[in-house]
């Protein structure tokens, strides 16, 4: 499946580095020095990334260029330097060829609300190039899938917000899109309404639909997101795998129970930073041979070793530092 | 034994599309299509179905009348009597601008409120692609409501004669007139329409507008034009947005303006009516058109 192969393509690289892909791989999409200037106001500045097909988070503060950058995306606004590709299609010279290859949630709410979700979504289908029947079968199949199947003869006016956003989702998906846009798709959900939007979300993986998700919720891009774009101020804060930028920490968890200190003084011996807290100690490890350093203190001091764990930051973690650093 | 069920549960998941598709061409035309189906409260509520048809029926009422008169008194000895005429039932249509009030407003205005438009242009639909569309609908079926009667008017007109054959001859003009009068006035109003209810969110302000525009120039017009039977027509007649079309028609049915309009004995007014109608229809067009320039720059 293409998804899997690009995931596969795609190497763990210094979280540091714009690009999170390899130059073999299929690109979901790519910028360079993308910037978009309003007056008074950078929404972009020099924006460049290049990410591979499977599930994107774009992540930023409100404000950071996320709705920006869609609006790029889509073609529906020009970037005042730079460029955009998506799916290997430069937005600026086909941006019509584009549109028919994405499919887009928006935040806010955007369905005519006398009209029935069916109606909605085969409307939308094509909309996006179906024949009118292909459109309707499509949009009962696809609400089905996104769990409105009883619900779809009814007026969205009726609807539940988590229904609405199931909608929403639905009709960015009729047109059988290589890439959904969703902005905040979780926006305004109950926690059971968001578990199952983003168990949604991590599905379309597996129907070979690429995913770029804006949120500012941290928690919902670790959950179901391979890959992440972090923007602030429209800039570029770090762009890489969810794994890989979570395994910056550069921190180990020791267990050795009630002789934390002696391991503290061990490793200042060995030129090892630590610190022992809630009777843990945290070793800060940088590469291979400070982890062997680490075993053999241990080994040497004859200390009981209970558990020894990388210490895995969240996305927040990640943010604020970087983003942080560059203010 | 009672039988057993052998049903199973099946989650049919996500099947990709794998036929023929469309591009900008296929997308106008399903906007066209879902704007035709909204303005005739297809799948929608019967109060939405009311409006429409209600005015269908309206405008037909003259065509039926009068083409039942013609069978009632086809035996007489006197002249048919004629209500109406082919020209005459043209400015019939005039009353489908309430048509245009309500619907114009109702096909565009929530496209704006609910925030729809930009679901719209994320797909392979551009500005000057939404305006054809949805001024095509509306025009469309103000076309329609125009000519349906007219069809049952010589039909109906045709069937009751002494002779189908030499009542069509005689009036082989119609056939052309007709639709080209109607056609003017419907892509005028139409567009007028159209072009009113792109400058706000709000139905009810469009449709009041609208009718406030038509109301307001009829008026003026009425004022400055005076006494026609006295002092006869003036160019003034042409600031009355609701009758200009009609000064075409006249143009298409006589070949002059009606000398007993209020643009009658008004030089080359018949070129002034189609260089204001003009004019309009450029303007509607230009505002349409910036309305939904919705890429910016």
């Amino acid at each position: 499946m293409q998804a899997s192969a690009a995931n596969v393509g795609v190497r763990h690289r210094l979280a540091d580095s714009p690009v999170v892909a390899d130059a073999g791989d299929v690109l979901l999409l790519q910028t360079e020095g993308l910037t978009k200037r309003y007056p008074g106001v950078i929404a972009l500045d020099d924006l460049t990334i290049a990410v591979p097909r499977g599930r994107v988070g774009l992540v930023g503060a409100n404000g950071a260029g996320k709705t920006t950058l869609f609006r790029l995306l889509l073609g529906l606004a020009h970037p005042t330097e730079g460029r955009v590709e998506v799916c290997g299609i430069d937005v600026a010279t086909d941006p019509i060829g584009v549109r028919s290859r994405l499919g887009y949630m928006p935040e806010h709410d955007c369905l005519p609300l006398d009209q029935t979700a069916a109606d909605i979504v085969s409307t939308f289908g094509e909309l996006s190039g179906l024949p009118a029947r292909a459109a309707r079968q499509r949009a009962s199949d696809i609400l089905d899938l996104v769990g409105l199947d009883e619900a779809r003869f009814r007026p969205i006016g009726g609807f539940s917000t988590g229904m609405r956003q199931r909608t929403k989702l639905a009709q960015a998906l009729v047109g059988d899109p290589q890439l959904v846009l969703l902005d905040e798709p979780t926006a305004g959900l109950d926690p059971m309404g968001r578990d199952e939007m983003l168990a949604l979300i991590a599905r379309l993986g597996s129907f070979e639909i690429s995913v770029l998700m804006a949120t500012h919720l941290l928690d919902d891009v670790q959950q179901v997101c391979d890959h992440v774009v972090m923007i602030d101020g429209g800039r570029l804060v770090v762009a890489g795998t969810t794994d890989s930028l979570l395994e910056r920490t550069g921190l180990v968890t020791v267990d050795v129970g009630t002789r934390g200190t002696e391991l503290v003084a061990g490793l200042q011996l060995s030129a090892l930073r630590s610190v022992a807290t809630d009777g843990l100690v945290e070793v800060t490890i940088d590469g291979d041979d400070d982890l062997d350093t680490l075993r053999d203190v241990i080994a040497d001091l004859g200390l009981p070793l209970y558990r020894l764990s990388t210490r895995l930051t969240s996305l927040d973690d990640v943010f604020l530092s970087r983003a942080g650093s560059m203010r | 034994m009672s039988a057993i069920g052998t049903g199973a549960v099946y989650d049919r998941g996500y099947r990709p599309y794998e036929g023929g598709r469309g591009g900008r061409g296929a997308a106008r035309f399903a906007l066209y299509k879902a704007s035709m189906r909204r303005a005739l409260g297809i799948r929608r509520t019967w109060r939405q179905k009311v409006a429409p048809f209600v005015l269908l029926a309206v405008v037909t009422i003259p065509a039926i009348v009068n083409v039942g008169i013609g069978y009632v008194t086809r035996n007489e000895v006197f002249d048919r009597v004629e209500i109406i005429t082919y020209r005459e039932y043209v400015g019939v249509s005039s009353a489908l601008l309430l048509f245009v009030a309500l619907v114009a407003p109702d096909v565009i205005c929530p496209d704006r409120r609910q925030r729809v438009l930009p679901l719209l242009f994320a797909r392979p639909l551009t500005g000057l692609d939404y305006v054809v569309a949805k001024a095509g609908a509306i025009v469309t079926i103000l076309f329609a409501f125009s000519f349906l009667p007219q069809v049952v008017l010589f039909v109906g007109n045709m069937l009751v004669s002494d002779s189908s054959l030499d009542y069509v001859a005689d009036n082989l003009d119609v056939l052309w007139k007709v639709p080209l009068a109607v056609g003017l006035l419907t892509v005028y109003y139409g567009m007028i329409g159209v072009a009113i209810a792109a400058l706000t969110d709000r139905r009810i302000v469009a449709g009041a507008a609208l009718i406030g525009l038509f109301l307001v120039t009829s008026i003026t017009s009425g004022i400055l034009v005076g006494d026609v039977d006295n002092n006869g027509g003036s160019p003034a007649a042409l600031i009355n947005v609701l009758a200009l079309p009609l000064y075409l028609r006249d143009v298409i049915f006589l070949g002059h303006v009606d000398p007993e309009s209020p643009l009658g004995g008004v030089d080359n007014g018949g070129w002034y009516a189609l260089g204001v109608y003009v004019v309009v229809l450029l303007g509607a067009a230009a505002v349409l058109l910036r309305r939904y320039r919705w890429v910016e720059r």
